[in-house]
């Protein structure tokens, strides 16, 4: 897990209904707040404090006050003190990423969907992620550092072996783990790099995207030297078994694995 | 330009090299320039944060310019797009201060060098625009919107290529092909005749 770590911090999410469970809804705030494990109450102790006042500042008598416990308390629970409470974070955090991935790419009907409600969701998820948006704002050092070079690399390794499984339903296995891989470059090269006037947050432009870029090239990797002929084109199209959201131009990848 | 301003730039990255970004000091860099602190802080009033942002900048683009001179005689945008990948992937891997300080400070660089990818996304996408033009779009493509994701492509590809050997020019013809041209050009001729 250890190059997992920092990774964390790139994709988590302060959503916490997936950690909490379905049951949360009916209790007052209070009440939840108080059931919640020491742990996970001084784990979103820490996001807040990061998200108002970033890493460095943050202390772990703010984290007690946050989570409503006492310091000794919170080191009862993490005898590591703040490297163990940040470390936590980091994995909450990915795990909390990892779920909300797999929710939306798990429910989509075909490849151009899946594409779509992944990127989407990583980059609303980043987007919307107040702990990391501040430290991207102020204390970019540990995130930025994670997005190049050999350890993106890595972070590109673990989230493709996390999303490849969910295209293997359209797409053979080295075909998913290029397209798991591809993706997330892109998503990654707008987070850290935005263009101006694209949202990878709106899932209408990232639909584009993946209909622009993404789908023809998934097509020409399954031809010889990736040249794409017009009559494999039209086959495609013949045995398309969906097109809900397709216009000729992309009708034909869709389906084309089924 | 070779006047002090150089002169400077110079004698800090041969600082870099040898202590790396953090350790470097004006001191360092005067000495090494022969010329006083005084007048390092004349050309660099910022002081060492200012210097060192400046050595950084300077190598970034003389990189890019390197680039630019591999492939600028290409005839086609395939070829752009396989010399420059492969020539800039080589070059990053020899790059013997840059892979230095990538092991030992990547906390100081990497902010640095995202700061310089924003500027140079819009230095790639316009020099990939007349060949854009040149080779044609596929319907619905629009000319600046595909240079900008081809722009950022190149940028992941050079510095994390992932699965991807750059260093195979098969490998590198088929990724210009299917991850990069397919849907930005219409057509595409074979990667071998």
């Amino acid at each position: 897990m250890r190059h997992l770590a920092q990774y964390c911090l790139i994709v988590g999410v302060a959503r916490l209904e997936l950690v909490r469970g379905a049951g949360a809804d009916a209790r007052t705030p209070e009440r939840v707040e108080r059931a919640l494990p020491v742990r996970v109450r001084v784990i979103d102790g820490a996001l807040a404090c990061i998200a108002r006042q970033g890493m460095a500042k943050t202390t772990l008598d703010d984290v007690a006050r946050e989570a409503r416990c006492s310091r000794a308390t919170v080191y009862r629970a993490f005898p590591g003190g703040k490297d163990a409470v940040l470390h936590a974070v980091v994995d909450t955090e990915v795990s909390r990423f990892f779920s909300a991935l797999a929710v939306s790419m798990g429910g989509a009907g075909d490849l151009e969907d899946v594409l779509v409600a992944g990127m989407t969701e990583a980059a609303t998820r980043v987007t919307e992620h107040r702990a990391l948006q501040y430290l991207l704002a102020y204390e970019p050092e540990p995130v930025l550092s994670q997005l190049a070079f050999t350890r993106m690399d890595e972070v590109l390794a673990v989230t493709c072996a996390f999303t490849t499984p969910f295209l293997g339903r359209w797409l053979d296995q080295p075909e998913s783990r290029r397209v798991a891989e591809w993706a997330a470059r892109i998503v990654i090269s707008y987070l850290v790099c935005p263009a101006e006037g694209v949202h990878l947050t709106d899932a209408g432009q990232v639909r584009r995207l993946v209909r622009l870029f993404v789908l023809p090239g998934i097509r020409a990797l399954r031809e010889p030297n990736g040249v794409v002929h017009s009559a494999r084109a039209a086959g495609g199209r013949r045995r398309a078994t969906r097109s809900v959201h397709s216009n000729p131009s992309t009708s034909t990848t869709k389906g084309e694995a089924s | 330009m070779d006047g002090p301003r150089q002169r400077i730039l110079e004698a800090t990255y041969a600082c870099v090299a040898r202590w790396g970004l953090s350790k470097t000091t004006v001191e360092d860099a005067a000495r090494e320039a022969g010329l006083s602190r005084a007048t390092v802080y004349r050309y660099f009033p910022g002081g060492r944060d200012e210097l060192i942002d400046a050595v950084v900048s300077w190598q970034y683009l003389l990189f890019f310019v390197r680039l630019y001179e591999e492939v600028h005689g290409a005839t086609s945008l395939e070829e752009v797009l396989e010399r420059g990948l492969g020539f800039a992937r080589r070059s990053l891997v020899e790059h013997e201060v840059l892979q230095k300080v990538l092991e030992t400070e990547p906390d100081v660089l990497m902010p640095k060098l995202t700061v310089e990818s924003k500027r140079t996304v819009g230095l790639i996408a316009g020099f990939l625009v007349p060949y854009l033009h040149e080779h044609g779009l596929a319907p619905g493509v629009e000319v600046h919107e595909a240079a900008d994701f081809l722009a950022r492509m190149i940028l992941s590809y050079i510095s994390s290529p992932g699965h991807w050997d750059l260093a195979d020019p098969e490998q590198v013809a088929t990724l210009v092909r299917t991850e990069l041209l397919a849907g930005v050009v219409g057509d595409l001729k074979p990667a071998v005749p």
